[in-house]
């Protein structure tokens, strides 16, 4: 029993295209979603052509690889990149390997960046699509890439017209709040990444075992996702997460550091859902997912950002500095409504670049008025001099002695007053 | 502090959760310090006190907002639903739905107070559009401070409290723990010990001076937690104490684990009553709060033999017999309690010592070890007339071999009241009377 594709018609004219316009082999990206029974192809991308690849027939590997990972972060809850096509004019066993090995290495590329931890649930099958430019004829065959040796295995491939039209969407504007200290000797760029990525990491589990209320209420196991096939019922819903604060070993309770990070502010996230008949866990995990991708996404914007401009930093010496991270613009995808991809706009950057960018990526041609810039405003940039903190005041620094002892005296007071303070609590331990 | 009273079967609401504490302290001057630490209880002031502030009632899908006017979902719970109302939502085993309990299977009412239990949440998500996060960078040499406040706050209530009324109490005694907090805090900076909160405690609650009410160990132990060390505590509250013309009940104070043949896998059937007797002991200082130490082992109790030169190396891991005057010294060696001895050259004499019991178990109230014949058995009280002179010893019997079953212990008499023809009246007897250290 082979997987079957339910794909959007627009794929369909899409890929036929794409035979058009140029020799050689093209290949390119096909996204959506998978669910346990089917999986839902909504659009499609080609790699975007480089000079390499327009002159010849071979395929960069790196490239449709790195391409995958940049489209990876464009996508909303929900969506990701399910697999995997290639165009030529020879038969599809010549170029199955080549779709292996791309399949394999787009997955291993993009699972390698998630925080979040993978669910017994998660479908581990991505697609491989040969087309025949001459005959149009598809070769679908997918692999299941948590096992390095499994072989092809059939699927079907099914064009539909509507694929998404009831498709539901569930959203939430999750607020963030993070304060994590920079090591004594180390606060470059690349620890601050190092010391962020474990707080996100710590963060993304809060998120992930938080409460989540849709539309005001918490749902059970396995309730039915409101909404669904049926016509003229409301399609998007608001969701509520409510975190418990973490534990924090007592062992860590104070320690010398040479700065600190913070991050806060707020992020919209959101996760588009199948119509056949979806379960609120999976709303549930396709937001959490998103949320924890959209700030982990930033923050790596911002840091590879940072790092380029390393030099800059160095010399300013400036004691505080902001960041604003880029916000999120949504944009529609017109032959699969009301599914929306999505960019960051950095506070420097015209809209016009965004639309570039989509262009190049997704092959996507939007106008400015398409895009949804409104889901979050960009962050304010108050940069300011260390002057204006009293308690940043340069201390004459005392003697290394009487640091320690006040260091270790409050380190003691807190964690006394911790284990005082929990008396009831400790006592199940 | 809630006052219960035993006979009114009222609900309490508690509500447990960790707050996170994060600082810098880039100063070492004690003023600015104090500013720093007010700053960050200030902050997390106003998030138990902000609308983002949420209590979920385990086991259910009840959700309440103690600071959006007492917002509660599901919609069929308003702000004036009577608290009490919130246990028909609470699942038990017998239910998989998250619905309302059906009115037929309503629950019988026990005669302890029942608890809700809460868990304090922060809601994460906000209304938007909100502007995007910003990373700030912070180049300072400093110490940076981070640990969790263990919320946890109890509140009673009446069965006329209305929800409103109940969790406005409830915010009330979660923002007052976050202020003892602080001061405490804020006075450990100076170096003081705990032991001098426990006086301030002692004397504010006229509490007497030598019962440490205070340590931890000493917490109210919530009916619906389960002791996780699986061990039976005090068997013999449920007995039927003995009435004796004039006479009086002298009982154990406090708690203590039973402990006997063939717990934690160990075969001691036989050779180990003694061993028992003395965990049993322990068990009753460690849980009263005198010591943190667990119960020893059979191979500890061996050992500290062993260290204070009373028995050879070879005897440790043997299956030797001990007696009370060994249990005096492993008492003393590693729980540092002295204790008395008794001597009772034939067991008909331990007729009249019902004065001297009864006295123990008033000042001390430890529980007594006594070995003489071949056997080991822990006295827990006696029943004593003054002027009859009848007299009946509270037994716990650490040769029981079979499970932790309350009901088989107290019917078959492992734990149980017992006359003086118990002990072998021509066998001579020593007692161990542990001495209650006099500190709280």
């Amino acid at each position: 029993m082979g997987r079957s594709y339910i794909v959007e018609d627009a794929v369909e004219g899409y890929l036929s295209e794409l035979c058009e316009q140029r020799a050689g082999s093209v290949t390119g990206l096909l996204l959506g979603q998978s669910s346990p029974q089917r999986d839902f192809v909504v659009t499609a991308t080609r790699t975007p052509p480089t000079e390499e690849t327009l002159a010849g027939n071979s395929v960069d590997k790196e490239w449709v690889t790195e391409h995958a990972r940049q489209v990876s972060r464009m996508l909303p809850g929900g969506l990701s990149v399910l697999g995997v096509f290639i165009i030529t004019d020879t038969e599809a066993k010549d170029t199955l390997t080549t779709l292996r090995q791309l399949v394999f290495a787009v997955e291993n590329l993009i699972s390698s960046e998630t925080l979040w931890s993978p669910a017994e649930d998660d479908v581990t099958d991505c697609v491989a699509l040969h087309v025949n430019r001459k005959t149009r004829k598809t070769f679908c065959r997918t692999f299941d890439v948590k096992d390095p040796k499994s072989t092809a295995k059939p699927a079907d491939w099914k064009y539909q017209s509507g694929v998404c039209s009831s498709w539901g969407m569930v959203s939430c504007c999750l607020l963030v709040d993070m304060l994590v200290p920079l090591p004594d000797k180390r606060t470059d760029p690349e620890y601050m990444d190092k010391c962020l990525k474990e707080e996100l990491r710590g963060w993304a589990q809060q998120v992930e075992s938080g409460v989540c209320l849709i539309d005001g209420k918490k749902l059970a196991e396995d309730a039915e996702f409101p909404g669904g096939q049926k016509r003229n019922v409301r399609q998007t819903y608001t969701a509520q997460i409510l975190i418990t604060p973490r534990e924090q070993r007592l062992a860590e309770v104070e320690r010398r550091c040479g700065g600190s990070v913070s991050l806060t502010g707020a992020v919209h996230s959101r996760a588009y859902l199948h119509s056949n008949k979806p379960k609120a866990r999976l709303a549930e995990k396709l937001l959490k997912r998103d949320a924890v991708s959209t700030v982990a996404t930033r923050v790596q914007m911002l840091l590879e950002e940072l790092l380029t401009s390393e030099e800059e930093n160095k010399s300013s010496g400036k004691h505080k500095r902001e960041h604003c991270l880029p916000h999120r613009v949504f944009c529609p995808l017109k032959a699969s409504r009301p599914l929306c991809v999505c960019d960051y706009q950095f506070s420097d950057e015209s809209v016009c670049e965004v639309t570039e960018r989509l262009k190049e990526m997704l092959d996507i041609d939007a106008d400015e008025g398409d895009l949804d810039t409104r889901q979050e405003s960009p962050a304010e940039n108050t940069e300011r001099e260390i002057a204006a903190e009293p308690t940043m005041e340069t201390v004459v620094a005392p003697e290394p002695k009487r640091n320690t002892f006040i260091g270790v005296a409050m380190a003691t007071a807190v964690a006394l007053l911790a284990s005082a303070a929990s008396m009831l609590y400790l006592y199940d331990v | 502090m809630v006052v219960t009273d035993s006979s009114d079967s009222g609900t309490i609401l508690r509500v447990r959760g960790p707050l996170e504490f994060r600082c810098q302290l880039d100063s070492t001057d004690a003023l600015l310090m104090h500013k720093v630490i007010s700053r960050t209880f200030a902050t997390l002031h106003s998030q138990v006190k902000s609308e983002s502030c949420v209590l979920t009632v385990c086991e259910s899908p009840v959700i309440i907002w103690p600071n959006k006017g007492v917002y509660v979902t599901p919609e069929e719970i308003t702000p004036n639903t009577l608290c009490e109302d919130i246990h028909q939502w609470i699942q038990t085993d017998e239910q998989e739905s998250a619905g309302k309990r059906s009115s037929k299977k309503k629950s019988k009412k026990s005669s302890a107070a029942s608890v809700i239990n809460l868990s304090l949440m922060m809601e994460a998500t906000k209304t938007g559009p909100l502007s995007a996060p910003i990373l700030r960078r912070t180049l300072q040499k400093s110490h940076f401070l981070s640990t969790t406040l263990p919320m946890d706050c109890v509140v009673r209530i009446t069965c006329s409290d209305t929800i409103k009324d109940a969790f406005e109490c409830l915010m009330e005694a979660l923002t007052h723990q976050l202020c003892e907090m602080e001061k405490v805090t804020l006075q450990h900076i100076k170096g003081t010990t705990l032991l001098t909160h426990r006086k301030e405690l002692h004397q504010q609650f006229e509490l007497q001076g030598d019962w440490p009410y205070f340590r931890r160990a000493n917490a109210f132990h919530f009916p619906n937690e389960l002791y996780k060390d699986g061990y039976l505590r005090n068997p013999h509250m449920v007995l039927t104490h003995p009435t004796l013309d004039n006479g009086k009940v002298y009982l154990v104070q406090g708690i203590y684990s039973y402990h006997h043949y063939m717990q934690d896998h160990v075969d001691d059937n036989g050779w180990g009553c003694a061993y028992r007797s003395l965990q049993t002991i322990c068990s009753w200082f460690q849980q009263q709060g005198y010591v943190e130490r667990a119960v020893p082992t059979h191979r500890e109790i061996q050992k500290a033999l062993v260290d204070v030169g009373d028995k050879q190396g070879s005897f440790v891991g043997s299956r030797q017999w001990i007696g009370s005057i060994e249990v005096q010294a492993v008492l003393n060696q590693l729980l540092e309690v002295t204790s008395k001895i008794m001597f009772v050259s034939q067991g008909s004499e331990l007729a009249s010592k019902g004065r001297e019991l009864a006295n123990h178990f008033l000042t001390e109230g430890t529980p007594i070890m006594i070995g003489g014949g071949v056997l080991a058995h822990t006295i827990l009280g006696v029943a004593w007339s003054e002027t009859t002179g009848q007299i009946r010893y509270l037994i716990l019997d650490p040769h029981y071999t079979g499970a932790e079953n309350l009901q088989v212990i107290t019917d078959k008499g492992w734990c149980g009241w017992k006359g003086p023809d118990f002990w072998d009246q021509t066998a001579y007897y020593n007692l161990c009377l542990p001495q209650r250290p006099k500190v709280i």
